[in-house]
């Protein structure tokens, strides 16, 4: 059995908890109270590790959940939007009875064309001023791949609140992807 | 709805069905609008591609982003020291 030494943790596995929080909460300042929990819980828990996985995998199993307590207590604290009605930014792409104020533009092939490096800097960009409420709903759903009937239950919001807050957070992801240069003559 | 959605319903509606499968009218409103504007079946490409960049990108090393900061860390650490003494 692989032995645990709290000591170790923080240098160990510090940053890449930092990182993966960092990722699913867009806050530098959340993802340090993410770890700071994480490592806090683990420490009384230390005595119910089994070893079956790696102190790594088991320390991101208890940061999943410390994620997911710190975005239901966000979301608890943010109004959430009622209907698809009284958003400004999505209210900008559409005339009112309904159709595109202009004209969408194609996208060029950005997985060919950009640098994974500069991709991975915009789409952390544009997911940084989304709504934090959008945001980790939206990082639930694209980034960590959770069903919207978990994000529902564990976030306590009702099904019509997720679609709402995951159209506009596409809508709008889409926009800023498009105005830092993936809208290309071409494909898609 | 009417027997077709508008293009700001149909987008809700393709992002919908991008979390669970739609109801049949909802379903069949949708397939009808993307089938003849250009604008709506764009963004619906464009929405299925972001979702891959999304999960290519997640499935990525965490390397390229900064890790804590020192301070961070210092707080951290002394945080777990307490406990660790306690």
């Amino acid at each position: 059995m692989t032995e645990l030494d709290p000591h170790t943790w923080l240098a160990e596995h510090g940053d890449y908890l930092f990182r993966v929080a960092r990722r699913q909460l867009h806050s530098d300042e959340l993802a340090e109270d993410a770890v700071q929990e994480t490592l806090l819980a683990a420490l009384s828990a230390r005595a119910r590790y089994t070893g079956d996985a790696s102190p790594r995998t088991w320390l991101t199993g208890i940061l999943k959940h410390k994620i997911v307590d710190l975005i239901r207590r966000q979301v608890r604290e943010a109004e959430l939007p009622r209907d698809q009605d009284g958003d400004e930014a999505v209210d900008l792409l559409f005339k009112q009875d309904g159709h595109w104020a202009e004209p969408l533009r194609p996208w060029g092939n950005p997985h060919a064309e950009a640098e994974l490096s500069q991709l991975r800097r915009v789409l952390e960009e544009c997911a940084d001023r989304l709504k934090p409420v959008m945001a980790q709903v939206f990082s639930l759903r694209e980034v960590a791949g959770l069903e919207t009937e978990e994000i529902c239950k564990e976030l306590d919001i009702t099904p019509t609140n997720c679609w709402v807050l995951l159209h506009r957070a596409r809508l709008f992801m889409r926009q800023c992807l498009e105005l830092n240069g993936f809208a290309r003559a071409g494909a898609a | 709805m009417k027997w077709m959605p508008t293009c700001r319903e149909t987008t809700a509606l393709a992002s919908r069905a991008m979390d669970e499968r739609l109801p049949f009218t909802e379903r069949m409103g949708m397939r009808l609008h993307l089938a003849i504007c250009e604008n709506c079946a764009r963004l619906n490409r464009q929405l299925q591609e972001m979702r891959r960049l999304f999960r290519a990108e997640a499935a990525a090393e965490e390397d390229g982003t900064p890790g804590l900061d020192p301070d961070a860390r210092q707080r951290i650490a002394s945080t777990l020291q307490k406990e660790l003494g306690a």
